[in-house]
């Protein structure tokens, strides 16, 4: 199985049925293969705070979502991560795809990029970064756990070494 | 129309349905006219009121989900309008208490105030069961179709700002558990 079905069949195996997201190249690698299971719901989104809002919807009714986007959208996430998740206690697993790291062609990917991980630092969150395809099904399974065990959002940040870069 | 008066009138309507109220009056008002184990109160998060309902709507099918929004909220996250449209949730009635003003922050006017209109913006959305009220008696009317018609429906209800009456304990946490049980108990 590749880093991209290890992922997906983690999120099953840890009945995360709902997805929200707000697409980028390298997570539609990984949200393209969900959407031809039918054990996922996934959910286009406007903007990755309401992702995350959605998400919580769905645990707070007593499911599971996952929310997906870019690192420069975790940017418009910090608010509804403090006020919402890390208030209320609600466990939201986030895949982040980075952007502004190994190989960025695009100035304006870079900072937001180098703040994902003080942002969730600064929350109080944990994050792990996937950058080898043997380590994925690992890192997602415990991540999952400690997501739900903790119940706060935990991050798994997704590197270019796995998704290759954006080449303009 | 009076948000607390329609908000009594509403509760008293209810029986197995989720509401999630937006943090401010929507969630002081409902705490007043009737706490429940099935009220999520939201006290932040601006924005995202619509899109935690949705969420609840998604996951719990089998029964109408109420979200009780503001003017405020609704316009600083408009795209949930669009997404609300796109996952069609028939089960979704989302209800807009429309102030044209950021009450909690001490009343200063909206868009709502001059151009904006929600109703129209849903509709522009895809919310095809979009529709503005401004006395108890529509909005009465407009929530018991919505409560028995295949939704998603967005009820816009003009009201006059009175303040709102109270507030729930400020315990995020407890009210996520015990709504959380009862949705999965009942």
């Amino acid at each position: 199985m590749d880093w991209k079905a290890t992922l997906v069949a983690c999120l099953k195996e840890k009945g995360v049925p709902f997805v929200a997201y707000v697409p980028d190249g390298a997570t539609w690698q990984i949200l393209s293969l969900m959407q031809k299971d039918p054990f996922f719901h996934l959910i286009r989104c406007t903007r990755e705070d309401e992702a995350i809002g959605i998400a919580s919807g769905t645990y707070a009714a007593g499911s599971r979502g996952v929310a997906f986007m870019q690192s420069s959208g975790l940017g418009n996430c910090v608010n509804v991560l403090g006020s919402l998740n890390v208030t209320y206690r609600i466990p939201v697993p986030l895949v982040v795809a980075l952007r502004g790291e190994l190989g960025e062609f695009n100035i304006a990917q870079v900072p937001v990029g180098r703040a994902v991980r003080p942002i969730l630092e600064s929350l109080g969150l944990h994050h792990f970064t996937l950058d080898r395809p043997e380590g994925v099904e690992a890192l997602s399974r415990g991540a999952l756990d400690l997501c739900y065990s903790g119940r706060l959002p935990v991050a798994l940040l997704v590197s270019t070494l796995l998704t290759g870069a954006k080449r303009g | 129309m009076d948000r607390f008066e329609a908000t009594q009138w509403l509760v008293a309507h209810l029986t197995d349905q989720p509401v999630i109220s937006n943090l401010g009056p929507a969630t002081g008002d409902l705490f007043v006219a009737g706490d429940r184990p099935l009220n999520f109160y939201m006290w932040g998060a601006l924005g995202v009121t619509s899109a935690v309902g949705l969420g609840v709507a998604l996951a719990t099918p089998d029964r109408k989900v109420l979200i009780l929004d503001g003017d405020g909220s609704l316009l600083m996250g408009l795209g949930t309008l669009a997404t609300i449209a796109d996952q069609a949730p028939k089960n979704l009635v989302h209800i807009v208490w429309d102030n044209s003003q950021w009450a909690e922050t001490g009343g200063q006017p909206t868009h709502t105030a001059t151009v904006a209109d929600l109703a129209a913006i849903a509709r522009g959305a895809g919310v095809g069961k979009a529709l503005r009220v401004e006395r108890l008696e529509e909005f009465q009317e407009a929530v018991r179709r919505a409560l028995q018609e295949d939704g998603p429906w967005c009820i816009v209800a003009r009201i006059q700002e009175r303040g709102r009456k109270g507030f729930p304990p400020n315990e995020p946490e407890a009210n996520l558990l015990t709504f959380r049980r009862a949705l999965k108990s009942s």
